[in-house]
């Protein structure tokens, strides 16, 4: 048994009622204030701290913190989540809080070395690549299209998304107690589909206008259109997507509301992934069909059909978090990146294989 | 054009619905009618402990999708059976309904055993079972925190149980008769390791533990046996028995020991044309040649499958696999392949092999639940047992079916590993024994 999933639905804060409800709306009050209004700041000044970025920054890596303990209080008996849970916290406080807030302390930019292109959309933007040391510019450059997608060939987009990102790193700490509010219907995997792969397609079309207008002449009619189109994209994906959408709603639709529905990033590397070498093996006809590796999985993936069907689960979605091997009572599951294909072929999970 | 065939199956769990999906692939058209008075909608039984510990809900246990029915065309009724004729090829409702047939699938698994304790039965409200919805949702509604209960039975439910009682806050008595727990299985080291480990958590697990009766001292219940035990709730986890008792004089016959549904190679009934049956409550063919029910998740998945086969008119011989098998204990898992007797065999004796040239291979590892256990002849390797750690029995099912030497195992067993990354790797120990056999 794994006990720390013990009592899931016997706790009101998880299981989509009242107060599952109240803790949503907190959550999206709380971004909505932080992306749109200023009653942070004066906060932010009381406790010494630059912005209320800076704060939110000290917010996030706290409640990471936290849930990182109680995560692994219940999964902590597997040292792949212990080793998992620590870079993602690592990773988080050092780079992702520690090292900018020095950085800025010292008159210099604020640079948060564990973001990549798409997913820090701006980083790129040959108006911001100008100002950087050329170090810098090449760590994200070499990063975003060569470093992230080589690793996530080799070992998986758990790679990045569940050991590197801090987005994924909220979600996987913080949010753990609503992993098992993920849809798993055929309803939810269409509209994934759709939002994800819309956002990659947004994400690239506001990229290239905006370097077409860095190159453009000045006072061409790019310049509006470039503009427009990146404050839509940082208004609508960037704070209400990824911030008050993606986190506000944990309590009500599961972890990762964020990288399943929104994250340019992790649909990419979902291509890359699709091609790559991980995968999670199923040891043949050992499955009992309990219900444990799909209720846990956060990206609403139904692992059982797979394990029923004793089909490697190659999905682009998959972060790897590795939660349905930890879970399954009869270890069916393991996540695999040996060269070796192992077994092919794939099943329309909703369709069972008609 | 002939009329389709209609095909009914009673019992919409894990053998009833494989064997409406084969039937499905077969014949477009046939009509097919699952019969059911548990659920709906076929759910896995061996989760009831997750549902009962609130870990998963019982939608979460539905391993098809809810809208199965209707793209399969299946027809369901929600009932229970209450008798069959087979002459007339008729099923009879407890609603008084009756359904025609063309094949009939008995797929009706299991209930659990009875304990034989006078009177037990009359007594409302303090006995419960743990192998239905019903059984679930009584000892649900009983289980109340602190109380404290009495598992009867050392087999894998009855671990089940008395694992989620004490996570639910019971005071939890694991009562086992034999001197080990589960030794169909395990050998006695390995079940003291076992025992151990459920001890750790709190539970009064006591083997060598007959329980023969009860008697009423105020408002509890004293268990009599070798030890007396005040409880308040008692689970019976002795065995569970073919669902058949309403088959009784139908002209089906019936094995009159373990009550499971006489049929031949075909899964066919050997006294009734047209029924089939499949599952728990099928008596089939052991390796061993010995026939009885295989109460087993995968097997009832492969005989639903088969007795549809031979449903359609396929030339079928149900032949169950090499043996295979996994559990888990509180935390420990287990998993098993191949020939592995609790114990070597002695002497020749009928149905067992002479234990002569038979040596058991067995490590320990210190301070952790886990253990590994391999049996072979004349050095060839039969078969494994293994306790905390994660194996993958296919490899251990192709070396045995090689004929692999124990050396070659033991050099090669990191193949056959399945743990998550960075566990500590196996490693042969220097304890690790060799025993011979008689
Ligand atoms: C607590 C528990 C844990 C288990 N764990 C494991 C495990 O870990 N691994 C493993 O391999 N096996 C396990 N098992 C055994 C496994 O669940 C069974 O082997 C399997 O469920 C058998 O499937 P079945 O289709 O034959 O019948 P069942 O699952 O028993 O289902 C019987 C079906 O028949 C219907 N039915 C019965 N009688 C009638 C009637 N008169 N009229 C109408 N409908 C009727 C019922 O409604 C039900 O749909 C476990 C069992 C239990 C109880
Ligand atoms: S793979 Fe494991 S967790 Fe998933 S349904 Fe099968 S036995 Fe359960």
């Amino acid at each position: 048994m794994q006990e720390g999933l013990l009592s899931t639905y016997h706790e009101p804060l998880r299981n989509r009622n009242l107060t599952a409800w109240a803790c949503s709306a907190i959550l999206v009050a709380f971004y909505v204030d932080l992306y749109f209004f200023d009653h942070l700041e004066p906060v932010a000044r009381a406790l010494h701290l630059p912005s209320k970025w800076t704060l939110y920054g000290l917010l996030y890596t706290i409640a990471m913190c936290v849930g990182g303990y109680f995560m692994l209080q219940k999964h902590g008996n597997s040292r792949y989540h212990t080793l998992r849970t620590a870079s993602l916290i690592a990773v988080q406080s050092l780079l992702g809080f520690l090292l900018p807030l020095a950085l800025d302390f010292t008159g210099r930019p604020a640079y948060y070395f564990s973001y990549f292109f798409p997913l820090k959309y701006d980083i790129l933007f040959p108006g911001t690549l100008k100002d950087m040391p050329v170090a810098v510019a090449l760590w994200f450059i070499f990063g975003s299209f060569v470093g992230v997608p080589l690793l996530v060939y080799f070992k998986g987009k758990r790679a990045y998304c569940s050991w590197i990102c801090g987005c994924g790193g909220l979600a996987e700490t913080f949010g753990d107690p609503w992993r098992h509010l993920s849809s798993r219907s055929d309803r939810a995997w269409r509209v994934e589909q759709a939002s994800v792969h819309t956002v990659l397609a947004l994400v690239f079309v506001m990229f290239g206008l905006v370097v077409g207008d860095a190159y453009a002449a000045d006072g061409s009619a790019l310049r509006e259109v470039a503009e427009h189109t990146r404050s839509f994209y940082s208004f609508a994906v960037g704070a209400v997507f990824s911030g008050v959408i993606g986190v506000g709603l944990y309590p009500l639709m599961g972890t990762r509301v964020w990288c399943r529905f929104g994250c340019p990033m992790a649909a990419l590397l979902g291509l890359v992934q699709k091609f790559g070498r991980f995968r999670i093996s199923v040891k043949k006809d050992m499955c009992i069909s309990c219900g444990n590796c799909s209720t846990y999985c956060e990206m609403g993936i139904d692992v059982r059909a797979y394990a029923m069907a004793n089909l490697p689960i190659k999905r682009a979605s998959c972060v790897g978090c590795g939660m349905c091997a930890h879970v399954c009572p009869r270890g069916v599951l393991r996540l695999e990146t040996r060269a070796d294909p192992g077994p092919q072929g794939s099943i329309d999970v909703w369709t069972v294989d008609l | 054009m002939a009329e389709a065939p209609h095909h009914v199956i009673i019992g919409n769990s894990i053998a009833g619905i494989e064997a409406a999906i084969t039937l499905r692939r077969r014949d477009r058209a046939a009509k097919i009618t699952l019969i059911s008075w548990e659920h709906a909608h076929p759910f896995a039984r061996v989760s009831l402990m997750y549902m009962f510990c609130g870990q998963l809900s019982l939608k979460d246990t539905q391993f098809y999708p809810e809208d199965l029915y209707d793209r399969m065309r299946f027809a369901r009724v929600l009932d229970r059976v209450t008798g069959v004729d087979p002459v007339a090829r008729s099923v009879t409702l407890l609603s008084g309904a009756a359904i025609r047939y063309d094949t009939l699938l008995l797929a009706v698994g299991s209930t659990a055993r009875r304990l034989p304790w006078p009177g037990a039965y009359d007594e409302p409200h303090f006995l419960h079972h743990f192998v239905t919805l019903p059984d679930l949702r009584a000892l649900d509604a009983a289980a109340k925190k602190g109380m404290s209960v009495a598992v009867i039975g050392g087999g894998l439910i009855g671990v089940e149980a008395a694992e989620v009682l004490h996570l639910r806050g019971l005071k939890t008595h694991f009562l086992i008769r034999e001197p080990s727990y589960f030794p169909v299985a395990l050998d006695v080291a390995e079940s003291e390791v076992v025992a151990r480990h459920i001890r750790s958590h709190g539970v009064d697990c006591r083997t060598d533990n007959p329980v023969d009766g009860f008697l009423r001292r105020g408002g509890r219940i004293v268990l009599r046996g070798s030890d007396e035990i005040e409880v308040d709730l008692v689970v019976g986890a002795i065995g569970v028995v073919p669902a058949t008792g309403f088959l009784a004089g139908s002209g089906i016959a019936l094995n009159a020991e373990t009550g499971g549904v006489e049929t031949g190679d075909n899964l066919e009934s050997t006294s009734a044309p047209g029924v089939f049956a499949a599952g728990d409550c099928a008596q089939v063919t052991w390796p061993d040649g010995s026939r009885r029910p295989e109460q087993i998740w995968y097997t009832s998945r492969d005989q639903g499958r088969a007795a549809a086969a031979a449903m359609v008119g396929d030339d079928v011989k149900y032949r169950r696999g090499t043996w295979y098998n996994s559990a888990k204990f509180f935390n420990v898992e287990y998993t098993t392949a191949g020939y592995i007797p609790p114990a070597l065999p002695g002497p020749a004796s009928a149905g067992q092999p002479p234990g002569e040239g038979w040596q058991t291979w067995y490590q320990q590892v210190p301070g952790r639940a886990e253990t590994q256990r391999i049996v072979s002849r004349g050095g060839i390797v039969k078969g494994f047992n293994a306790l905390g750690r994660r194996w993958d029995h296919q490899v251990w099912m192709r070396w045995v079916q090689e004929r692999r030497p124990l050396q070659w195992v033991l050099e090669h067993m990191k193949e056959a590993g399945f743990d998550e990354e960075f566990t500590e790797p196996f490693r042969v120990l220097p304890t690790a024994t060799l025993t011979e056999g008689a």
